[in-house]
């Protein structure tokens, strides 16, 4: 892999000389997993036992190459089970891969679809000192934030209740606002805004565009194929965790549709499904 | 200082400004992930991640207690309670068993036995919140990527939150039960820290296992409650019959036990007892710490 001695740079340049910020080297990840739901020492020694062999590998992604300019929105789209969430783990440094690797220049904010890691027992406002702190910011800085982390989240009077009292669209609207206010390089979005209304869209989205232009770079996997093709520069298409077809977001789309048997002027109407 | 503004995150940030303030992130580390050759993460940036959430560790900390209640008088009430009503059963089974003699015998196994129980609590009390730790957080395991290493420790600072009431509980029962109150107390701080790095190792030890096999929690009691009885928290180390001896010193926390019977009798703590207390936790803390960095990479996909 590439890391240069370009400081400003060291994953390289795109074609228009913007500097990648993730790069990805035949990145692949594979899961052993048992058939029990979960593994026990009981359950271990008795297959043990009796020389049965009760785990087994799922390859969830297969070398997978890609690369995201800073600056950008890069969507990844692909079926359910496609590797999607897997990738964005990898790359958020969750989890570890099994083979290749992906180079990541600058802070990752992962923001994936169950939230910031939130307690839902604790109310919103300590959600947001709890996911400032844990990515690594100081009480200070969350300080500072905190204002506008509630105004963008506009819960009301919402944010001093517990978040087991919350609806998924208030779980969404604080995700979104505590993760673009966590000082990130690169924030990575699965699926996290679809839970929110038409109205928290259109400012999510204005957010976002705001944020790319001041070079933060987003990673967005979404099934809202319009989100991705109004928002995204470039597309990955997985599928059975390899690479279907990467490139400019408007024609990964429309081959992703096509392929699915579902004409291109239909996606406006799959976009609030 | 590098205070977050999205629109200068192109600006270059000065090497000076990079290195000052150890709370605040540097800006825009590289990152490559990649399978481990050795087993383990690269240590200085996960000891550089792991310092730096100090804040977090602390604030964590706090809010699982808020949970028992600690914050509370009636929570605080309790966890001093439970103790005293512990030891207050087994001196009821001890009277069966061995009747005490003189009132200032039946003083000193009193507060032998609440002292006990209380020093006894702090380690069992680590080992099961540490076996929780990262299965009872993996909301934030699966969501965020700070090392892993932060619950187990989160798990016993909580628990060194909830004993230091205690240690001034114990000062109470010596001087209300008569027992030695000196200079020998000076060790105590010493002891409880030798104490808290092995708890620290032990959880460590056990939060992976619980990851690994699920039905670790379901051992735990039987191992917790055992461990109980091979130390020498409900009897005294003279009342060991000679030919047991030998295997109880085996016990990882017998030197400690050791130790602290010794202070609470109002002697200094024999220097072999030090020493064997401190090789046992640094041990615990280096195989527990060992065990734990080389499965946490495994730790997002078993949860």
């Amino acid at each position: 892999m590439l890391p240069d001695s370009d400081l400003s740079a060291p994953l390289g340049t795109d074609p228009e000389g913007r500097p990648y910020v993730v790069r990805a080297h035949e990145l692949g990840m594979s899961f052993r997993t048992t058939n029990e739901s979960q593994k026990t020492l009981k359950g271990t020694i008795s297959s043990a036992l009796r020389r049965k062999k009760t785990e087994r590998t799922v390859h969830a992604l297969g070398g997978v190459d890609f690369s995201v300019a800073k600056g950008s929105v890069y969507g990844v789209i692909g079926r359910n089970g496609a590797g999607k969430s897997t990738l964005f783990r990898l790359v958020a440094g969750i989890l570890t891969p099994t083979s290749g690797q992906v180079a990541v220049y600058g802070h990752v904010t992962p923001l994936l679809s169950l939230g910031v890691g939130f307690n839902r027992e604790l109310t919103g406002r300590e959600n947001i000192l709890l996911g400032g702190l844990a990515s690594g910011l100081d009480p200070q800085q969350i300080v500072e934030q905190y204002h506008n982390i509630l105004t963008f989240a506009d819960l009301g009077e919402a944010i001093h209740s517990p978040m087991r009292t919350y609806s998924s669209g208030m779980f969404a609207r604080l995700g979104f606002a505590l993760a673009v206010h966590l000082d990130p390089d690169i924030l990575l979005i699965d699926e996290a805004l679809s839970a929110g209304d038409a109205k928290f869209k259109q400012r999510t989205t204005d957010k976002i565009a705001e944020l790319a232009a001041s070079d933060c770079t987003f990673l967005l996997v979404s099934h809202g194929l319009e989100i991705v093709r109004q928002l995204a520069d470039q597309c990955l298409w997985l599928e059975g965790g390899k690479v279907r077809f990467e490139g400019p977001a408007e024609a990964v789309v429309d081959a992703y549709l096509a392929n699915d048997g579902v004409a291109p002027i239909d996606a406006s109407a799959m976009v609030d499904l | 200082m590098v205070a977050y503004c999205p629109q200068l995150a192109s600006v270059p940030v000065p090497e000076t400004a990079m290195t000052d303030a150890s709370t605040t992130r540097p800006a825009r580390p590289l990152t490559v992930h990649k399978p481990s050759v050795s087993g383990l993460p690269p240590l200085r940036p996960y000891a550089r991640d792991f310092w730096q959430r100090r804040p977090f560790m602390w604030h964590l900390a706090r809010t699982e207690l808020k949970g028992t209640h600690y914050n509370t008088f009636l929570g605080q009430v309790w966890l001093l309670l439970d103790p005293l009503l512990m030891a207050g059963i087994y001196f009821m089974l001890r009277s069966v068993v061995r009747p005490a003699g003189s009132e200032f015998d039946r003083n000193r196994i009193i507060a032998h036995l609440i002292i006990g129980v209380m020093v006894y609590r702090y380690t069992s009390s680590s080992m099961a919140s540490g076996a929780r730790s990262i299965t009872g957080n993996s909301q934030m395991v699966l969501n965020t990527s700070f090392p892993r290493a932060i619950f187990p420790v989160v798990a016993v600072i909580g628990g060194t939150l909830e004993f230091l009431p205690m240690i001034v509980m114990m000062l109470v029962t010596q001087l209300v039960l008569g027992q030695p109150v000196g200079p020998s107390l000076l060790f105590l701080p010493l002891v409880f820290a030798i104490l808290a790095v092995f708890n620290m190792g032990l959880a460590m030890l056990v939060a992976p296992a619980m990851v690994l096999f699920r039905d670790t929690s379901g051992f735990l009691p039987y191992i917790s409650q055992s461990w109980l009885y091979a130390s020498p928290v409900l009897y005294t180390i003279a009342e060991i019959p000679p030919n047991i001896l030998p295997y109880l010193r085996w016990n990882p926390l017998f030197p400690t036990f050791a130790a602290l019977e010794e202070i609470f009798s109002g002697q200094a703590p024999s220097l072999s007892n030090l020493v064997f207390a401190s090789l046992w936790a640094i041990l615990f803390l280096v195989a527990g710490t060992t065990i734990f960095l080389r499965t946490e990479p495994d730790f997002a996909a078993r949860l």
